[in-house]
């Protein structure tokens, strides 16, 4: 709890940094005045302080929490963060956290979207696996009364889509795995390949993007990317693909899997075969399940944000939406418990569609990763 | 080539075949990727063939028997992700035991579809598919979302996939590998010699001659699914002991590459034929095809499972083809040798009448 308690303070810090490093709209604590008289019907339904609207506790919400399938740690922690927020908020109606098999992913994922309404659900929070082929079942359940909040993973299009929490600004994510890559690399610089999920992942191809762009700037000439492969969150597909990276680039430096099933594979490979002085694994990674391999050398940085603050974030949000305490609409501020007040903005990494910012990421090394992996 | 026709059945000409057409991909691939040949290859495909091998070994004993099992691949990540588990628990447990209780989990979980299939008759494919959902939906309850990691598990399990038995030079043999070959040659042996292994045989070719003949069908169905789920146990083993990290998806999908291994090593889908070499020749085609296939810069990710699954399928049918042929030349060159043979016994007999 202690701990918790101490990443959410640092979260708040970070956000602010990140917030005030883009310089744009997104920071400002203090909002114009027009922002609260905006919406003079939710400033009665709510408690609102300088345009910033609260939640109001104790209402009774029907809500399904929805990852992109069942069964590792990160869509755990989310539900965790997001059982917090419900105990925090009194809603009477349990949180269903559903969701299909992994080799069913995208095709369940529409089925619990399509049948989201007739089941009663008011809020749908999803992690996208089926990029856009979920718009039209999303744009039937909001036809039918359903909020669509997407979590960690959006809506490409951002049709059927209410709202988008994101966990980190999808942009800077590129420029810190980028600067990952060289600092690993040293100035040399050298080459360097992505090991993906799924081909279908909104996320991940989004962040692959932001990498390609931040790899433009000048700082990054001497970085090289080579490959993108895809282990589709599976640690044998990911194992082998890393192996075959190696083979294929016999120079490669650096193997950059934006994903926590394929950056543990990835590290056991070169393990395994006895690479890791040649080759180094990177990119986002569960501090609990890359310890062992931060600390003998084969994956010495990595990346992550804290899924627990990520599902508790979401499911605030998507309580509000629901009671009305705020109506999605762009430069809506809100008050989210323990994280602090958020703003609804335009997504500027996506062509469509609105975002609640989280943020920060928190760098992780041989000097952290032993103390957050507890 | 006739007289080598009537030595050679159809079978074991497919089985050269095979590994002709190995050479061949070896080949080609060589002139592509540039270091394929390379010892590090070998070992990482070896490495990743022992389990698809020894699943397919499994595989192979179900499929003689006009039966398929298709819930291999939950049943090895259940046994990996339970025995994983296990070990991150007890790390003082001695690695005979981890071993014993994979394929004894394994042989439970294969015995439960023998029963449906043997005893409840219910079809292979039904039965099996369903016990595919049902054990890795058990496999998702038991997990509560938690990922079995390298660094809970004892340091002999971690030591294994880098220890080599033989080095000879760069090539290093590893243990996985050796006790794939182990558990083929000893498959081998009891189809080939064993009264079982030949039932086996009776049994797909033919059921309900098999069972008019008083054979025990049902037993011997239901030890061929207990043997198939304990091998799937022990692939199992090695799969934790090879990735280490076990998610909930760990498995998923092993079934369709070790059911493609056996038909393409010429085991016939509807029973009666077939070996256990030839599975082994079949499971090393398809994984040296996938693991070249992604080393291969000429490719897309996206293409590769369409060129792998075309693959197969041409492997399958110019097999058809080309043994259906071999089979009527060989069969027709029995009948001129058994005329001929019959003829010079009646020339003989009238002779000496």
């Amino acid at each position: 709890m202690r701990i918790k308690h101490s990443t959410s303070l640092s979260l708040l810090a970070g956000l602010a940094l990140v917030a005030s490093a883009c310089g744009g709209p997104a920071a400002a604590p203090s909002q114009s005045p027009t922002q609260a008289a905006a919406t003079p019907t939710q400033a009665a339904a709510t408690a609102t302080a300088g345009g910033v609207a609260k939640a109001t506790p104790g209402q009774s919400v029907k809500m399904m929490l929805l990852p992109k399938f069942l069964g590792i740690l990160p869509f755990a922690q989310a539900n965790k963060g997001a059982g917090d927020a419900a105990a925090e908020l009194k809603n009477s109606t349990a949180l269903a956290f559903v969701g299909p098999t992994a080799d069913n992913s995208v095709q369940g994922q529409i089925e619990f979207m399509t049948n989201a309404a007739t089941q009663g659900y008011k809020v749908v929070m999803i992690s996208n696996n089926a990029g856009d082929q979920i718009a039209p079942a999303a744009t039937a359940a909001q036809a039918a009364g359903v909020k669509v909040v997407a979590w960690d993973s959006p809506i490409p299009s951002a049709k059927g889509e209410n709202l988008f929490v994101a966990q980190v600004d999808f942009n800077e994510m590129g420029k810190v795995m980028a600067d990952m890559a060289l600092s690993i690399m040293g100035a040399d610089g050298g080459k360097f390949a992505i090991l993906s999920a799924s081909p279908d992942a909104a996320n991940q191809n989004a962040w692959i993007k932001a990498l390609n762009d931040a790899l433009k700037d000048p700082k990054y000439a001497k970085v090289q990317l080579v490959d993108t492969v895809y282990g589709n969150d599976q640690s044998e597909r990911s194992y082998t693909q890393a192996q075959a990276l190696v083979a294929k680039y016999p120079d490669l430096k650096v193997i950059m899997a934006p994903t926590t099933v394929g950056i543990a594979a990835a590290a056991k490979a070169m393990q395994d075969g006895k690479m890791c002085d040649k080759v180094k694994v990177s990119g986002l990674g569960l501090p609990s399940e890359m310890v062992s391999y931060t600390i003998n050398g084969c994956a010495p940085q990595f990346a992550l944000w804290s899924f627990v603050d990520l599902g508790y974030l979401t499911y605030y949000t998507s309580y509000m939406l629901a009671t009305g305490a705020i109506k999605g609409t762009e430069g809506e501020q809100f008050e989210a418990g323990r994280m602090g007040t958020f703003k609804i903005t335009k997504d500027p990494t996506r062509s469509a569609g609105l975002r609640v910012l989280m943020g920060p990421f928190k760098i992780y090394d041989k000097t952290n990763v032993e103390a957050e992996a507890k | 080539m006739t007289l080598l026709l009537r030595r050679v059945r159809p079978e074991q000409v497919r089985e050269l075949t095979l590994v002709f057409i190995l050479v061949a991909v070896v080949a080609f691939f060589a002139t592509q990727i540039p270091n394929y040949l390379a010892w590090q290859t070998f070992t990482d495909i070896s490495t990743g063939l022992a389990i698809i091998a020894v699943a397919a070994v499994g595989q192979t004993l179900v499929v003689l028997t006009r039966n398929i099992d298709l819930s291999i691949g939950s049943v090895v990540g259940l046994v990996a992700y339970f025995v994983g588990t296990l070990l991150a628990g007890t790390p003082g447990m001695p690695a005979p035991a981890a071993f014993g209780i994979a394929i004894a989990m394994g042989g439970a979980l294969g015995a439960v579809n023998g029963v449906i299939v043997a005893f409840g008759r219910v079809p292979a494919v039904v039965a099996t598919l369903g016990t595919l959902a049902i054990y890795r939906v058990a496999l998702v309850e038991l997990s509560g979302a938690k990922t079995v990691t390298t660094d809970s598990l004892p340091a002999w399990l971690l030591n294994l996939p880098r220890m080599s038995v033989v080095s000879l030079g760069q090539l290093d043999v590893r243990p996985l590998v050796l006790l794939a070959l182990a558990v083929v040659i000893v498959f081998q042996l009891v189809l080939s010699y064993l009264p079982y292994g030949r039932r086996l045989f009776a049994i797909g070719s033919n059921p309900d001659a098999a069972r008019v003949a008083g054979l025990p069908v049902e037993r011997d169905v239901f030890v061929a699914f207990l043997l198939s789920g304990a091998l799937a146990g022990l692939a199992g083993f090695l799969f934790l002991v090879r990735f280490g990290n076990i998610t909930v998806v760990a498995g998923q999908g092993l079934e369709l590459q070790v059911v493609a291994a056996v038909v393409v090593g010429g085991v016939n889908i509807f029973g009666g034929s077939g070996s256990i070499v030839g599975a082994l020749a079949g499971a090393t085609l398809i994984n040296v095809l996938q693991q070249s296939l992604i080393r291969w810069p000429a490719v897309s990710a996206f293409a590769q499972d369409a060129i792998l699954g075309l693959l197969i399928l041409l492997a399958v049918a110019s097999d058809k083809v080309i043994l259906g042929r071999l089979r009527t030349i060989w069969v027709q060159a029995r009948r001129r040798d058994e005329e001929r043979a019959a003829a010079t016994a009646a020339e003989q007999a009238t002779h000496g009448a």
